[in-house]
C-alpha cells in the first residue's frame, strides 16, 4: 500500500466520521413549545387542539427521519396574562417555535410576547383580523374569518334565501364573523338582523322570540360555542320559528355534538373540514387518522385537524431550517413564510401578515347521525337537505 | 310586542326561580357564619355532573341522581366548614381565600374526571316544550321551578318554626346570645351547612336538565349566587326568592327590548343601583326592622 492510498483511506476515514458526527448534530431532539388553554373556559377546546399536536409530534417523528422533534406544553389557563407567562416559560426552556393559542385575545398577546422573543409562533385558533394586522412577522395562522364568511355566505346564495338572523356571541371572534357576514349579505341585497348575546347567556327563548315575531327571517345564523348552540336550538326547538335552516360555524358540524345532542341535530348546518364518518383519502389524512385512532381512540375532529396541520408546518419548517443551519438565525420564521403545500385543510401559503390566503371552509350538514359536506359543490358528499330544522 | 314581553316575563321567572334555587344556599351559609362561600358554585356543578354520569353510565334519568348528589355534596360542603372552622383570625375575610381556593380545586378535580366537554341532558322528556297560550318553556324548567319554589317554602317554614331553623337565625342574629340559650353554634353552622349542601343538589341536578354543564361553569354561578345574596340582603330567604326573579325578569325583559348582549350588564347595574340606594339589600335587616 502506498502512501497516498494510505492518505486517502484516512481521509476517507476523517470524512465519514466527520459526516456520522454532523448527523449525529443535526438529528438532535429539537424543542417546540405549545401554549394552550388546557383549563379555564377554553378548556374544551384547548384540549381538541393538543390533542392534534400530540398527533403531529407522532406522525412526524415517525416519518421524517432525520430530526425528532420533542413538545413542552404550558398551560395559559385561558387567560392573556397566563398566556404572556407560558410563553416565556416555554422560551426560558429553550424552545424554538411556538404552536397553540386560543382565543383571539389570548393569542395577541401571546404572540407579541413570543416575537419580544424572537419565537416563530404559528395557530389556529384565533380568527381576529387585528391578529394579522400587526405587522408581526414571527407569526402565522392557518385559518381566519374570511374563510368562514365565504362558507357561510356561499351556503347561503346555494340556498337562494332572501333574509337571515344573525345570532352572535360578543366575544371578538364571533362577532368579527357576524358582522362581516352581515356586511356581505347585506351588500347582496339580503335582510339581516343582528341579535348579539353575552357569552354568559343561558336562556335564549327572549332571542328566539325576536326572531320569531319580529324578524320572521328565512333562516338564522348561529356564530358561538357549544354551548351556546345547544342553547339556541333548544329554545328553537321549544318556540319552533318558521325558518328553512339552522346554520352555525365551529364547533356544530362535529362527531361530539352527533353523539352527545343526536335530538338536536338533525338537518344542522356547521363548518367542517370532513364528513363524518371521516373519509381521509390523501396519505397524510390517513397518517393523520391512524395515528389519532391509535393515541385517542375515537374519530379525529375539526380541532384535533388545525392542532395538526399547524403543528406539521410548524415541525417541518424547523426542520428545514435545522438542515440548513439557521434554527438560531430566524430560519424557521423564512421557512414558514415559504410554505406552500396541501393539508388536511386545504392549500397553506402565507401572505406577508402571516395569513393563509387560500383557507376556506366547507359547510356540514347533520343527516341521520352523520356529517355530510354539502357546500361548496365540489366537494360535496351529499345533498343538501332544504329546507329542514330539527323540530 | 305584548307577546314578546308577556314570554320575557314568563322566561325570566323561570329562570328568576333557578338563580334563586342556586343562590340559596350561599344566603343561607352567609347569613349563619357571615361567611361567603366562594365553592358554592362548584358544589352545584358538582351536582350536576352526578346527573351527568347516572344519565350517561347507568341510563337514568337525572333525577335519580338526586340522592346521590345529596350525599356526595352534602359531604363536601361539611368538608368545606371544617376547613372554614380552622380559621382562627379574620375568619370572614381568610375564608374568602380559602373557599376560592376550593373552588379552584373542585374545578380541576372536575376537568380531570370528566374532562372540559360541554354536557346536558339528552332525555327528550325534560326537553319537550310547554306551551300554556302564549307562555313556553321546557318541561325541565316548569318542572324544577316547581320544585325551587317548594324547596324555598320548606326552608322558609323550617327556618321560622323548626327548632334547629330558629338556631340558625338566632346564631346569625347574635352568636354569644345564641349560646346562652343553650343553643351549640358549631352544629348549627354545620346543619346550615349541610343544608346548602342539599339546595346545591337540587340546583345542579336542575341545571343540569335545562341547561349546559362544563367545568369552568361553577365559578359563573357563585358570581350569580352572590349577586342575588347581596340583592336581598343578608339572611332574607323570602329576598332571595325576589332577588332572583327580579334579576332574572331584568335579563329577560333587557332581551327583549333592547339587546341581550347587554343583559349581564343589566344585572350588575341592578346590583349596584341597589347597593346604592339599599346598602342592606332590598330584604336586609334594616328594612325588615323598619
Amino acid at each position: 500500500m502506498d502512501w497516498n492510498c494510505i492518505i486517502r483511506s484516512k481521509l476517507g476515514l476523517a470524512a465519514l466520521a466527520l459526516s456520522l458526527t454532523a448527523g449525529v448534530a443535526s438529528a438532535e431532539e429539537l424543542l417546540v413549545g405549545a401554549e394552550i388553554p388546557l383549563t379555564g373556559s377554553l378548556a374544551r377546546v384547548g384540549s381538541g387542539m393538543n390533542e392534534g399536536i400530540s398527533v403531529a409530534v407522532e406522525v412526524f417523528n415517525k416519518t421524517n427521519g432525520k430530526h425528532t422533534i420533542k413538545v413542552i406544553t404550558a398551560d395559559d389557563e385561558s387567560a392573556p396574562a397566563k398566556a404572556i407567562a407560558a410563553v416565556e416559560k416555554l422560551a426560558g426552556q429553550g424552545v424554538v417555535a411556538i404552536t397553540g393559542g386560543y382565543g383571539s385575545n389570548n393569542i395577541g398577546p401571546a404572540s407579541d410576547a413570543a416575537n419580544k422573543l424572537g419565537l416563530p409562533y404559528i395557530t389556529s385558533g384565533g380568527v381576529d383580523d387585528s391578529l394579522t394586522e400587526r405587522g408581526i412577522k414571527t407569526f402565522f395562522r392557518i385559518n381566519n374569518t374570511a374563510g368562514y364568511r365565504k362558507a357561510m355566505v356561499g351556503l347561503l346564495a346555494d340556498m337562494k334565501v332572501k333574509s337571515a338572523s344573525v345570532i352572535y356571541s360578543t366575544k371578538e371572534a364571533t362577532a368579527d364573523l357576524a358582522k362581516d357576514v352581515q356586511k356581505e349579505l347585506t351588500a347582496q341585497g339580503m335582510t339581516v338582523g343582528m341579535h348579539a348575546f353575552d357569552p354568559a347567556i343561558t336562556d335564549f327563548k327572549p332571542i328566539i322570540n325576536k326572531i320569531r315575531l319580529q324578524d320572521k327571517s328565512e333562516v338564522i345564523l348561529m356564530a358561538g360555542y357549544e354551548n351556546d348552540y345547544v342553547g339556541i336550538l333548544r329554545a328553537a326547538k321549544v318556540l319552533k320559528p318558521d325558518v328553512k335552516a339552522m346554520i352555525g360555524v365551529w364547533s356544530l358540524a362535529t362527531p361530539k355534538m352527533v353523539a352527545d345532542f343526536p335530538d338536536l341535530m338533525p338537518s344542522v348546518y356547521g363548518t367542517a373540514l370532513l364528513p363524518f364518518p371521516a373519509e381521509f383519502k390523501s396519505a397524510d389524512g390517513k397518517l393523520f387518522a391512524d395515528a389519532y385512532k391509535k393515541l385517542y381512540n375515537k374519530e379525529p375532529d375539526y380541532l384535533g385537524q388545525f392542532g395538526y396541520v399547524q403543528s406539521m408546518i410548524l415541525f417541518e419548517a424547523i426542520a428545514r431550517a435545522a438542515d440548513k443551519g439557521t434554527l438560531k438565525k430566524g430560519g424557521v420564521v423564512e421557512e414558514l413564510a415559504k410554505t406552500d403545500r396541501e393539508t388536511l385543510i386545504g392549500r397553506v401559503r402565507f401572505n406577508d401578515k402571516g395569513d393563509n390566503i387560500n383557507f376556506v371552509h366547507r359547510m356540514g350538514q347533520h343527516q341521520n347521525g352523520k356529517i355530510a359536506i354539502v357546500w361548496p359543490s365540489d366537494a360535496a358528499t351529499g345533498k343538501m337537505n332544504f329546507p329542514g330544522v330539527p323540530w | 310586542m305584548s307577546e314578546l314581553i308577556l314570554q320575557a316575563l314568563y322566561s325570566g321567572v323561570l329562570q328568576g326561580g333557578s338563580y334563586a334555587l342556586i343562590a340559596l344556599g350561599l344566603a343561607l351559609v352567609f347569613g349563619t357564619m357571615k361567611v361567603i362561600n366562594l365553592a358554592h358554585g362548584e358544589l352545584v356543578l358538582l351536582a350536576a355532573y352526578m346527573a351527568y354520569m347516572v344519565e350517561s353510565k347507568l341510563g337514568l334519568s337525572p333525577l335519580f341522581a338526586i340522592p346521590l348528589a345529596l350525599v356526595l355534596v352534602c359531604t363536601c360542603a361539611v368538608l368545606v366548614y371544617f376547613l372554614v372552622s380552622l380559621i382562627r383570625k379574620d375568619r370572614e375575610l381568610n375564608s374568602l381565600i380559602l373557599t376560592y381556593g376550593i373552588g379552584i380545586i373542585l374545578t380541576n378535580a372536575v376537568l380531570l374526571i370528566w374532562s372540559a366537554d360541554v354536557r346536558s341532558t339528552s332525555s327528550a322528556w325534560f326537553q319537550d316544550a310547554v306551551v300554556v297560550g302564549p307562555f313556553y318553556s321546557m318541561r325541565s324548567e316548569l318542572l324544577f321551578f316547581v320544585v325551587a319554589s317548594v324547596l324555598m317554602a320548606g326552608l322558609w317554614w323550617w327556618l321560622s318554626r323548626s327548632w334547629y331553623g330558629r338556631a340558625v337565625r338566632a346564631v346569625s342574629s347574635n352568636r354569644d346570645a345564641a349560646k346562652l340559650m343553650g343553643i351549640n353554634p358549631r352544629t348549627t353552622e354545620i346543619v346550615s351547612f349541610v343544608v346548602a349542601g342539599i339546595l346545591a343538589s337540587f340546583a345542579g341536578v336542575a341545571i343540569f336538565s335545562y341547561g349546559v354543564i362544563q367545568p369552568a361553569f361553577g365559578h359563573a354561578l357563585t358570581v350569580k349566587a352572590f349577586i342575588i345574596t347581596v340583592l336581598a340582603g343578608i339572611g332574607s330567604i323570602p329576598g332571595v326568592m325576589v332577588g332572583g326573579l327580579l334579576l332574572g325578569i331584568a335579563e329577560a325583559l333587557t332581551v327583549t327590548l333592547a339587546s341581550s348582549a347587554l343583559q349581564e350588564l343589566v344585572g350588575m347595574a341592578l346590583f349596584l343601583l341597589v347597593l346604592f340606594l339599599m346598602p342592606n339589600g332590598l330584604f336586609g335587616a334594616k328594612a325588615r326592622r323598619g
